[in-house]
């Protein structure tokens, strides 16, 4: 069976449960080419649970997930089309992490669309990583520590890029920065598809949403579209989210 | 930051990997206890040997007893038992555990290199940090060489095979236990638990028959004595490396994190019954060689060709107790030669009793049966036993002049070397091994965290 869908990525039906306990029932979305989509919802929404289920780490009790040609994608073979970057990780941390970004890139090496990531030198640059290039991952601050998964990420060749809370543990201005990065990406061409439950910062980076509740899609589209369908035109993405959900 | 060339990603992988053992306290401290252990074990072996050689005046035993393989090499390369029981299966487990605790594993997934490959570059890292670990031993041996001391080079390399796929199940057991653990602590308790497990069995299989005395044939310690008698079996080697594979294979099953509960669980256990089976088939083979240089595993040559000879089924009946020493000297004397080299054998131990004490009558009697022909003897001696064989089989046994003839090399001259002690083992095992591995250690963290 397929999705016909002109989307980079197409999820429909999808649920999950851990026990008797739903944590996702039937989320329908898609994600379009180039852009970047922000998953927002209150903590316990399932947006992580959702991020493990489209790369295929959490197997999914139902749904389906289709790329941009509506073929289903089993769980191994959604590593083509996406990385996925959870939060909470430290990865390797008694490490060094320049060494950790070179091999890392080098791992993708052999991949036919490794010319899609970056630069590591520029990315390093941006992220503000080049003073911490002699430290262990271990050592890292927690704002740190983000930007040095970001650049992992982002390093990854794949089309579309999830990330889980990119902005958690970073300060006002690096927000700003990584955001400005972010977009910058996309503008070459690469989707990102962010979990982000600090609706400002929500707002400020992403061209679409879903929106997140009780593991149920409340919303997709872009502010102006949820502000339609909240009946609130001038309202925030707060106030939308609070309309909806 | 520099730019630098692009590796391949198994060679990435590889550093990435490395980079993790390097790490891990516990491969430096199996590295920094590997000097010393080896050294002790050196050290007390050359004097012994130097001892019943005539050192310090004492009398020299006959020096045909006079074995390194035995008094040298086996000794000294038995302190890498207790570090591949011990140590190693904790530097395994770190390596694949840590990886899962700390989300690198996540990351890993979603990379082109797939399990398989992942596990096997572990396996080559491993490897590595073996090669490192197994320079102490060789250290060893060529003092040994340097002190004028003989080493026959097959029994030699066959000891270090026995204590290479002994390692090699010790890690695929750890990855098999990190696996299914969700902690690193887990899995060490259920990795020694396995050990422990092994050493149950052989217990409860001394001087057993049937299948639990054959599964106890392939328990890690039991393996490891016929390696160290010079032996080199195929059915041996076969089963360690099934059992080998099959661990890390329920490891690699256990951790697909692209497949759900239930399709892992259902692969693994795939895994455990390949195995098994693998296992069951390799029992069957009779193959193997006897590398040992005094040939203590084989009848004389002429003898073998002529039980070679014998087609018909032979069965031996036991009434010897699991403690009674005539059953050790019957086994070692009498029935692993003859399992090597005829066609179709079988022993059955009927003894009730472990100590033989209070069995009836027929205590101490031993029965051989070839084809529909029986006979009762309660020798041990080898050649009183195959003289009997001989008998019913109905066929004649080799002359002196043939055996002779057959056999030029069976006298084994042995080698006494009478050493007081070892030479420069000392400062080598017990200060220059431990402080080269500290050094290592301290200077690479200092220069990591620059």
């Amino acid at each position: 069976m397929t999705i016909a869908a002109p989307e980079l990525l197409a999820v429909a039906g999808l649920g999950k449960s851990y026990g008797r306990r739903r944590v996702l029932d039937g989320v329908s979305f898609s994600v379009r080419p180039g852009e970047v989509l922000g998953l927002v919802g209150p903590n316990g929404a399932g947006k992580t649970t959702l991020f493990g289920c489209l790369a295929g780490l959490l197997p999914a009790d139902a749904g389906r997930v289709a790329d941009g040609v509506g073929r289903v994608l089993p769980p191994p073979g959604r590593r083509d089309l996406l990385f996925y970057l959870p939060d909470g990780i430290l990865p390797w941390p008694e490490q060094r992490i320049d060494r950790l970004l070179f091999r890392w890139r080098d791992l993708w090496s052999a991949s036919e669309a490794r010319n899609q990531g970056p630069d590591l030198d520029a990315l390093i640059e941006r992220l503000g990583l080049s003073r911490l290039r002699g430290s262990v991952a271990g050592a890292l601050s927690k704002g740190e520590r983000k930007r040095f998964l970001l650049a992992l990420a982002l390093l990854s060749p794949q089309p579309l890029v999830l990330l889980d809370e990119p902005f958690d543990g970073l300060d006002l201005r690096q927000t700003r920065d990584v955001a400005t990065l972010l977009r910058q990406v996309a503008a070459a061409g690469r989707t990102l598809f962010l979990s982000i439950h600090q609706l400002v910062d929500a707002g400020r980076v992403c061209d679409r949403f879903v929106m997140l509740s009780d593991g149920k899609v409340a919303g997709e589209g872009t502010l102006d579209a949820l502000r339609g369908r909240a009946g609130c035109l001038e309202g925030s993405l707060e106030e939308v989210f609070l309309a909806l959900t | 930051m520099p730019s630098r060339s692009r590796k391949s990603p198994i060679a990435a992988l590889f550093r990435l990997d490395l980079g993790e053992l390097l790490a891990a306290r516990s491969f430096w401290l199996l590295l920094a206890m590997i000097g010393p252990l080896v050294g002790q074990a050196f050290a007390t072996a050359v004097a012994s040997y130097g001892e019943v050689s005539g050192a310090g005046g004492g009398p020299a035993a006959l020096a045909q007893g006079l074995s390194p393989l035995d008094g040298i090499v086996v000794p000294t390369f038995g302190a890498y038992d207790l570090a591949v029981t011990f140590l190693l299966p904790f530097v395994a487990i770190r390596l694949l555990a840590a990886e899962r605790e700390s989300g690198a594993a996540l990351l890993l997934a979603q990379t082109p290199v797939s399990l398989p490959a992942r596990l096997t570059v572990k396996l080559g890292v491993l490897g590595l940090g073996g090669l490192f670990a197994a320079v102490p031993g060789l250290l060893a041996l060529a003092l040994w060489h340097s002190y004028g001391g003989h080493l026959a080079w097959p029994e030699t390399a066959n000891v270090l095979l026995g204590h290479l796929l002994h390692a090699l199940l010790a890690v695929g057991l750890a990855f098999a236990a990190a696996a299914v653990c969700r902690s690193s602590a887990s899995a060490a308790i259920a990795t020694l638990g396995l050990t422990v497990g092994g050493w149950a069995l052989d217990f409860v299989a001394a001087g057993r028959s049937g299948w639990i005395a054959e599964a106890a044939r392939f328990t890690p310690a039991a393996a490891l004595r016929r390696f160290e008698q010079g032996e080199l079996p195929l059915a041996l080697i076969l089963a360690l490396l099934a059992a080998s594979l099959g661990a890390i294979a329920f490891a690699a099953a256990e951790i697909d994190p692209f497949a759900g509960p239930t399709k892992r669980h259902f692969r693994a256990a795939l895994a455990v019954l390949l195995a098994v089976g693998a296992i069951g088939a390799a029992a069957s083979i009779r193959s193997g060689w006897d590398l040992a240089e005094d040939r203590r595993n084989s009848f004389p040559r002429a003898d073998e060709a002529a039980l070679a000879r014998i087609a018909q089924p032979v069965r031996v009946r036991a009434n010897l107790a699991a403690e009674d020493p005539r059953l050790t000297d019957l086994e070692r004397n009498v029935l692993a030669k003859l399992r090597r080299v005829l066609p179709d054998f079988a022993v059955a131990l009927e003894a009730e009793s472990r100590s033989g004490l209070f069995d009836g009558e027929g205590y101490g009697e031993v029965w051989y049966q070839v084809g529909e022909k029986s006979a009762m003897l309660r020798s041990t001696t080898e050649p009183i036993v195959l003289a009997q064989i001989y008998e019913l089989a109905g066929i004649a046994p080799p002359t002196a002049d043939s055996a002779d003839s057959a056999d030029p090399d069976t006298a084994y001259p042995g080698y006494p070397l009478a050493l007081a002690a070892a030479p420069g083992a000392a400062p080598l095992f017990y200060v220059a091994w431990p402080l080269a591995a500290g050094l290592t250690c301290f200077f690479r963290g200092r220069w990591r965290s620059k």
